[in-house]
């Protein structure tokens, strides 16, 4: 994707003594983007934060900040800050002393400091708490301390490494929002890091999914979920439930063969590059549809499956099914419940099927391998 | 007997070392200080203070300065050890800064000795790399040595619990300063050692308490007036059999050592609230 390459990373490499953390990333964000780095433990993807943050030196590459490298230059002068998943708050400082530090090592003068420190308690609903140490705080003000002392200086980019991990579940909801449109209202560059699927699709512009040091995909929250571009990307965005199928390309459609659980089907190739041959085909549990056998009916273009219900649960909104699909087992989900031991179709709709050529028959990991050794994640 | 007595006779040796060797003497050279024969009065102290008031604020001193010199260099080892970017660098430092504390006081003592004397290995080393002429030379056998030996041979105690202390630090905390742009030195001293305060206090004061005890570096070294009071005790005692000045003597070394206790006290009480 070309962007006007406000922040831009070409072929950036870092490795850990033999190991290799991150491999050929090539970047471009745009000014005032939201960009969430997406991916498992460790998929690299701190390594990367850390790397642009100039806590560490790529084994190649460059990173460019308008087209000025700034590959080898100390943190500080990156006009980048970053807010630790610890948050990292100095305990012998007050929250004012926290926030105002950045601005005390720039020089900046005593009533300077202090305004500029007033101005972020109070856009981060901090007022009142300047004389307390981090230990008088509750997780979320600590948060916000951290955000405050990063803000403070002013940066042009703004990293996050994994800020909300740390606060509760509900708090970390509220804060997600908050945060989100305390960017957009200061218009600035943020990198978000997160191993939270459902968080980085609320909060960014666009997710960059990493999988063993590799961008895996980048695009908007909205491409990312519904055109995965590969079978570890779909896994990654919920489409957990694999099948083995055959099938070959014909004309604009892909036909499926019948397999020992599924009629013969056929799906709209819509520019995806696959051969005849054996494919891998990922679906969410909430894109299938399911029947009672005698019931079904042709709904359109897609693929229908038949089983039988394992075991049935109640998650909240919907029931979610087990159902046995000869030696495999998928998840869908109901409007009602069909009980165990009934005959069911799970039919998947042409849009919500993700077909990828298997690399071997059978089909590929759904979970990315973490490098070993020491990586940040 | 009922079961809780029944621990009493388990601790009973214990208790019975701690009272007859620790106690009991501690209780009878206190008492001893304010016997003058046979009655008590206050004339060891006036007799301690007429004779030994220089050799007392020497001790002072000398002790205080130390202590300052071992909290300065422990945080710089400390400091390398957390902050050194040179690997080779800091797994030679590590490796080399502990040894001074595995060397008894009286080889330290006889070691300097032969290292400052105005004929040693110090001076013998400048003259013969140009640096001094032998009339130049002096004798550091005085006030200094004594102070150069306590820095060498308790900087490492006070430096291992700083370097532990220093590395337990959360390193997110020294990071997010060196993101703000504070230079090495400034997240030494502005972000690592108030976070250590507490453990480098600890042991600074542990270091004062054995300093105030060390009889052979004085006896050693600075064989002169004014002296420490250790050597003043020992003087006493073997050369008068004057025990009651040696026992008045103990107990303002006991009044200055607990003084810096008190005060180790009071911050760590501060620092709870």
């Amino acid at each position: 994707m070309e962007r006007d390459g406000f922040l831009e990373l070409r072929g950036i490499a870092s490795r850990y003594g033999s190991n290799e953390v991150l491999s050929d990333i090539d970047l471009s964000i745009a000014k005032g983007e939201f960009v969430a780095l997406l991916g498992s433990s460790g998929c690299g993807k701190t390594t990367l934060l850390r790397l642009l943050a100039g806590f560490i030196s790529p084994s190649a590459g460059q990173v460019k900040v308008r087209h000025r490298d700034v590959t080898h230059l100390p943190p500080d002068k990156r006009g980048m800050a970053l807010v630790f998943q610890s948050y990292a708050l100095w305990p012998h400082m007050t929250v004012a002393q926290n926030i105002g530090y950045g601005l005390k090592l720039k020089g900046v003068s005593r009533a300077g400091i202090a305004s500029r420190v007033a101005a972020m308690q109070s856009l981060l609903g901090l007022e009142g708490l300047e004389l307390r140490k981090p230990a008088a705080l509750s997780g979320g003000q600590r948060q916000r301390v951290a955000l405050g002392r990063a803000l403070a200086i002013d940066p042009e980019i703004l990293l996050l490494d994994e800020p909300l991990s740390n606060l509760d579940a509900r708090i970390r909801l509220t804060v997600r929002h908050e945060l989100r449109a305390l960017q957009k209202r200061l218009g600035i560059t943020a990198i978000h890091v997160t191993h939270d699927r459902e968080e980085a699709m609320v909060m960014a512009d666009r997710i960059v999914i990493l999988n063993g040091g590799k961008i895996a995909q980048a695009g908007t929250p909205e491409e990312v979920y519904n055109r995965p571009a590969s079978a570890f990307v779909a896994a990654f965005m919920g489409a957990e439930n694999v099948l083995s199928l055959n099938g070959a390309p014909e004309g604009g459609e892909f036909a499926i063969e019948a397999g020992p659980a599924s009629a013969a089907g056929s799906v709209p190739l819509a520019g995806r590059p696959l051969t005849a041959g054996p494919v891998e085909a990922r679906f969410r549990p909430e894109a299938a549809r399911l029947f009672a056998e005698s019931e079904v009916a042709v709904i359109g273009p897609g693929i229908t499956f038949k089983g039988e219900v394992a075991a049935v649960s109640y998650p909240g909104g919907h029931w979610r099914h087990v159902v046995r699909l000869g030696q495999a087992e998928v998840m869908a989900d109901a409007g009602h419940a069909f009980e165990p031991g009934t005959r069911v179709a799970v039919h998947v709709p042409a849009e919500s099927l993700f077909l990828f050529n298997s690399p071997s028959a059978a089909p590929a990991s759904t979970v990315s391998r973490a490098p070993t050794g020491r990586v940040y994640a | 007997m009922p079961q809780r007595l029944l621990g009493l006779p388990l601790v009973l040796p214990a208790l019975a070392v701690i009272a007859f060797l620790f106690i009991l003497p501690l209780i009878l050279s206190a008492v001893g200080a304010f016997q003058v024969e046979g009655a008590f009065g206050w004339g060891n102290f006036t007799k301690a203070f007429d004779l030994y008031s220089k050799d007392i604020v020497f001790t002072v001193v000398i002790i205080t300065l130390s202590t300052v010199l071992i909290g300065i260099a422990s945080i710089a080892i400390g400091g390398y050890l957390t902050l050194g970017e040179h690997p080779v660098a800091v797994a030679i430092l590590r490796w080399l800064y502990r040894w001074p504390m595995f060397i008894p006081f009286i080889v330290v003592g006889q070691i300097l000795r032969t290292f400052l004397a105005k004929n040693g290995m110090m001076n013998n080393a400048f003259i013969n790399l140009g640096l001094l002429t032998p009339i130049d030379a002096q004798s550091f056998l005085d006030w200094r040595g004594i102070v150069i030996a306590f820095v060498w041979k308790q900087t490492p105690f006070v430096a291992l619990l700083v370097a532990g202390a220093m590395a337990s630090v959360n390193r997110d905390t020294i990071e997010a300063a060196r993101n703000l742009g504070a230079s090495r030195l400034r997240v030494l001293i502005e972000i690592l050692v108030p976070q250590v305060a507490m453990t480098l206090t600890v042991g600074l004061i542990l270091s004062f308490v054995t300093m105030m005890s060390v009889l052979s570096v004085p006896l050693m070294i600075n064989a002169q007036t004014p002296t420490m009071i250790t050597a003043d005790i020992a003087f006493r005692v073997n050369s008068y059999g004057d025990y009651g000045v040696a026992n008045a003597l103990g107990i303002i070394s006991l009044v200055l050592a607990s003084s810096v206790a008190w005060i180790y006290l009071r911050a760590s009480l501060k620092e709870r609230a």
